[in-house]
């Protein structure tokens, strides 16, 4: 019995289990079905779906920045090109820790908070998403290795290569070039959508200077690629790519040399020198001291690198060269032209200079020089002479006669009172007042007391050491005003040049005395250089000549200016008279002017110097206009050393 | 009816067979078939995983060499007599339970789990990995000597012998291989005839308490991940980027795959564990759906030759445990494989004999041997 029991318990256990395996090959059968069509369903349903998908993943377009156009002097000298640095670079939508990785790249890199705070005020005006953002520049070597290491656990952050801007000669001309620096948001809103795209792969854009006016011309044009990445965002393949044309270089008139030679001229003084072609208009130079490496803009100066700079308070970012100011006794030839083309005077016009100028019913005096050294006067003095001795009874006087609006009409068709310069518009107009101008500007009408002033630059005109140079290029041209420009020519990537020829309408404005009278003010500056004391009348040397011979050096060129001191503040004159700048706190001190020329009939430069709380003009400003000069017309004289700056770039 | 007609039709050759093995018992015990389908499955496995790896060739010489040994071990097993299993049964799940205690005292944490067991001179294994066989075995070595269906008295300590070991599992914080253990011991009781009515009702009880559980019990990765099944756009770069990208993958496969090593979501790094758990979108998007047609066929001729095996054993014990082996080797493809294409929320398992990892090839293969064992010693019936 037993027996049989367990035989037929064996058949029905036989019999359940195979029950439920079938019952179980029934639900894998679903199952297998239910995967079967859902794979059905993603890979052929909704195939375009996610092949889409996938292609997105992988493939990413991306703008490719062109290389910026490079800046030559006139030589041939390179003052700005582009080199490569290596970028520590974040792509946000694939960093997935950031914070983290931040934390790991501090350990292994130099990466300060000033870094990071930067990184994020770019990651918050970046237009593309998924580009990469600067997070620091210019990695070491030895940082890249550190990085490479730890590429692993850092998703989304690269090391990319770029080509920055560079000025091997640092400090020189800095601020004729200017510099690029990252785009800032203002800038970024005031493009409108073409410039917007075309800047979508570029980080910097001209923040001064020539940097600035012709970056249109330097940036060129962005080009795209298509490129397939990976998951932590690095290039895997380029697929498609449409090459950027690179920006135009530039030919600057520019001469590195010359250049130099002013700024070794001027040395520490703060000030500024200009120098112009006067048949072109070119400028030579352009020198504000103190000065700054543009370098450390590129890529983003630091807060303590820019407190660094300001702290001398001299303010080196600023212009001197185009920041207008009172222009002391070298507007004085400028005066005595329009004394003689509005026939004021003629060159025979000769007035007594008792010392001082009184207005007719007036009785306050307005001295001369002379007074402050001897209570007395030039006596019978014409044009000629109060320029080489710098009159300032005879200028009191013709520009009381002219009258303010007559000099200030006249004025302005020298290039004055607006900034005339083709492609500098940083430049300051300058001031050439008139009784218009004082009522809107002050508000007042104009005093006839402030006339005399005008004569003799120390009133409300104002101009800068380019309209100086400018005007003082035009009389070595015989009176013919050229508008100063820098951009001499461009050269394209196909190194083809093209000389840049600019209208100019500075000419045809002016209003020119005969050319008889023109020459007469151009040797009356001839003059101030170069007349030698008189032993038979005292005060007939031109001002600037004791000067010169005491530096024992002839000139070898014939050379024509005008030296110019402009009060910082009005002193008081008491009885006594007495003034002696060495007494006085080094910010109150006058600024030392000179304008200079190259006197020959084909005047191939011209020069204006203007040395900040200076002195005296004639014996601070005129050696330094003096050595600029010599620099570029006695070429074999080896008034400065040329520093070949290319190769110590570093 | 079938099964009886079946069960007629089977006689002549189970006979056979034991004839056979009695006249040669020097010859190794070995099923064709079931090696034949294995070895097509770790083949094309190796070949995935080249791709998978980024053509890395030592992860595929290491994974190969575990498949070698696998292989020995598996022909190892299945030369054991069908009874030592049975008879062992005993002491090796009470064994088991004590290596667990063991590990839950020594063990190292791997991912959060307390599960790795590190001997001197050895790899580092799992013994919870084992509790998948070693359950099924105490089932049915418990249930052998009793009549199907189980009654109540038996089913009380069925639930006892699953219970204990995913208890000391869960302690280590593996739930997944706790719940793993817990199904192969359900498959064998199911397989032993439990009454639908049990079954019913605990499934019932199950879906009645899950909002219990995910409120009061779940932790928050694991709410994470069954947010993340409804909804993987909900985190698109944190929780749910795996779905998402290994959808991409396998649909942007389309019918025919992008091809070997051509896989641009696979070769750019876009699936993550794209070695390991989400293999199967490398699979997908490099052979397509042909690709995974054809791995579904591998799979479906290693269970065909699972149920021929468990259909054909010779008694009440290797019936219950060839069946549970079968079942409990298709739940873990098919989990893997419904988990990757995001029909079920993200669990951590491995897709069997493709993924890479030596462990699971040699625990996953110590069943198969069982399975051969179980196959090939049979023994002429008392009739």
């Amino acid at each position: 019995m037993a027996e049989k029991f367990k035989l037929n318990d064996h058949e029905r256990d036989t019999l359940i289990f195979n029950r439920r395996m079938i019952v179980a090959g029934v639900f894998i059968f679903l199952l297998i079905s239910a995967f079967i069509a859902w794979m059905v369903y993603l890979q052929v349903y909704r195939y375009d779906y996610f092949a889409a998908r996938s292609d997105g993943n992988r493939l990413h377009s991306q703008y490719v920045a062109p290389n910026r156009g490079l800046i030559y002097d006139r030589n041939g000298v390179l003052l700005a090109d582009n080199r490569p640095i290596f970028n520590l670079t974040v792509v946000r939508e694939t960093a997935t820790n950031l914070d983290v990785s931040l934390d790991l790249l501090r350990s292994v890199i130099d990466l300060s908070d000033d870094d990071i705070e930067q990184y994020r005020a770019r990651q918050s005006r970046r237009a593309v998403p998924h580009t990469s953002v600067p997070l620091r520049y210019q990695l070491s070597e030895e940082e890249m290795a550190n990085i490479a290491v730890n590429q692993h656990l850092l998703p989304g952050i690269a090391v990319e290569a770029q080509l920055v801007r560079h000025y091997p000669f640092r400090e020189r001309a800095s601020h004729a070039i200017g510099y690029v620096s990252e785009i800032n948001k203002d800038e970024m809103t005031a493009m409108d959508a073409d410039m917007a795209a075309n800047y979508r792969g570029t980080h910097q854009i001209g923040k001064t200077g020539i940097e600035k006016t012709y970056e249109s011309l330097l940036h060129g044009q962005v080009g795209y690629e298509t490129v397939e990445k990976n998951n932590r965002g690095q290039v895997m393949r380029v697929l498609d790519r449409t090459d950027p044309i690179p920006g135009r270089d530039i030919v600057l008139h520019m001469d590195s040399r010359l250049q130099a030679a002013a700024e070794k001229a001027l040395g520490d003084k703060r000030g500024a020198v200009v120098a112009i072609d006067p048949a072109t208009g070119g400028v030579l130079a352009m020198v504000s001291k103190p000065g700054y490496d543009p370098n450390l803009f590129v890529t983003g100066i630091s807060r303590a690198q820019l407190a660094d700079l300001n702290r001398s308070g001299h303010t080196p970012l600023f212009n001197r060269a185009i920041a207008s100011r009172v222009p002391g006794s070298t507007i004085k030839p400028f005066i005595g032209l329009a004394g003689l083309y509005h026939e004021t005077i003629t060159p025979e016009t000769v007035i007594g200079d008792p010392g001082y100028f009184r207005l007719q019913g007036r009785t306050r005096p307005y001295y001369d020089w002379t007074w402050w050294v001897d209570k007395s006067g030039h006596g019978a003095i014409d044009l000629r002479r109060a320029i080489y001795q710098s009159c300032n009874t005879y200028f009191y006087q013709l520009a009381v006669d002219l009258g303010i609006e007559k000099i200030h009409d006249y004025l302005v068709t020298f290039g004055f009172g607006e900034n005339h310069a083709i492609d500098i518009p940083e430049a300051s107009g300058g001031i050439v007042p008139s009784e218009a101008w004082k009522m809107e500007n002050r508000g007042e009408i104009w005093y006839p007391g402030e006339t005399p002033y005008e004569g003799i630059g120390n009133g409300i005109f104002q101009a800068t050491t380019l309209q100086m140079a400018a005007a003082a290029a035009a009389i070595a041209n015989h009176g013919v005003l050229k508008q100063p420009r820098m951009l001499r020519g461009t050269i394209g990537s196909d190194g083809e040049e093209t000389d840049v020829i600019f209208p100019d309408t500075a000419a045809s404005k002016q209003l020119l005395p005969s050319q008889e009278q023109i020459e007469l003010v151009r040797n009356a500056m001839v003059d101030v250089v170069n007349k030698p004391y008189d032993s038979e009348h005292r005060r007939h040397e031109g001002s600037a000549y004791p000067v010169l011979r005491a530096s024992g050096e002839p000139l070898l060129y014939p050379m024509g200016g005008k030296s110019g001191t402009a009060q910082v503040v009005q002193f008081q004159v008491d009885s006594a008279g007495n003034r002696d700048d060495g007494e006085v706190a080094e910010q109150f001190r006058t600024h030392a002017m000179f304008i200079a020329f190259d006197a020959s009939e084909h005047s191939r430069i011209a020069v204006a110097v203007f040395v900040e709380n200076g002195g005296g003009g004639g014996t601070v400003a005129f050696p330094v206009a003096r050595a600029v000069l010599d620099a570029y017309l006695v070429p074999e004289q080896e008034t400065f050393t040329e520093v070949s700056v290319a190769h110590n770039d570093h | 009816m079938a099964t009886r007609s079946m069960n007629r039709q089977m006689n002549p050759g189970f006979y056979k067979l034991s004839g056979r093995a009695g006249a040669n018992k020097r010859a190794l015990k070995l099923d064709a078939p079931l090696i034949l389908s294995l070895f097509c499955l770790a083949v094309y496995g190796l070949m995935v995983l080249f791709s998978a790896s980024g053509e890395n060739i030592n992860d595929v010489e290491r994974q190969a060499a575990a498949i070698v040994v696998a292989f020995v071990v598996m022909i190892a097993i299945a030369q054991f007599e069908v009874d030592f299993f049975r008879r062992g049964a005993l002491l090796m799940y009470v064994g088991g339970l004590g290596v667990l205690v063991i590990v839950l005292l020594f063990g190292s944490e791997v991912n959060g789990a307390t599960a790795w067991l590190d001997l001197p001179g050895l790899p580092s294994f799992q013994p919870s990995e084992l509790e998948k066989f070693l359950v099924p075995m105490m089932l049915a070595s418990y249930m052998s000597n009793r009549s199907l269906p189980p009654r109540f008295k038996d089913l009380l300590v069925c639930a006892v012998i699953i219970l204990l070991p995913s208890a000391l599992i869960l302690l280590q914080n593996d739930t997944g291989t706790a719940l793993m253990v817990a199904m192969s011991g359900i498959f064998t009781v199911l397989l032993a005839g439990i009454s639908w009515r049990i079954v019913f009702s605990g499934a019932a009880l199950l879906i009645m308490a899950s909002p219990a559980w995910y409120i009061f019990l779940a932790k928050a990765h694991q709410k994470n991940r069954i947010l993340t099944f409804f909804d993987p756009y909900r985190d698109p770069t944190g929780a749910g980027y795996n779905i998402i990208q290994s959808q991409i993958a396998i649909g942007s496969g389309g019918v025919q795959g992008k091809g070997w090593l051509n896989g641009a979501q696979s070769q750019l790094d876009f699936i993550p564990e794209s070695n390991t758990d989400f293999i199967l979108a490398v699979l997908a998007e490099e052979f397509g759906l042909l690709g995974v047609l054809f791995l579904v066929t591998l799979y479906l001729a290693v269970l065909a030759r699972g149920f021929y095996i468990a259909l054909t054993a010779q008694d009440t014990f290797g019936r219950l445990l060839a069946g549970s082996i079968i079942l409990t080797f298709f739940f873990y493809a098919f989990v893997n494989m419904a988990m990757v294409s995001g029909l079920m929320p993200v669990v951590g398992l491995p897709l069997p004999l493709v993924s890479k990892g030596g462990t699971s090839i040699v625990t996953l293969l110590i069943g198969f041997g069982i399975l051969m064992s179980i196959h090939t010693h049979k023994r002429v019936l008392p009739r």
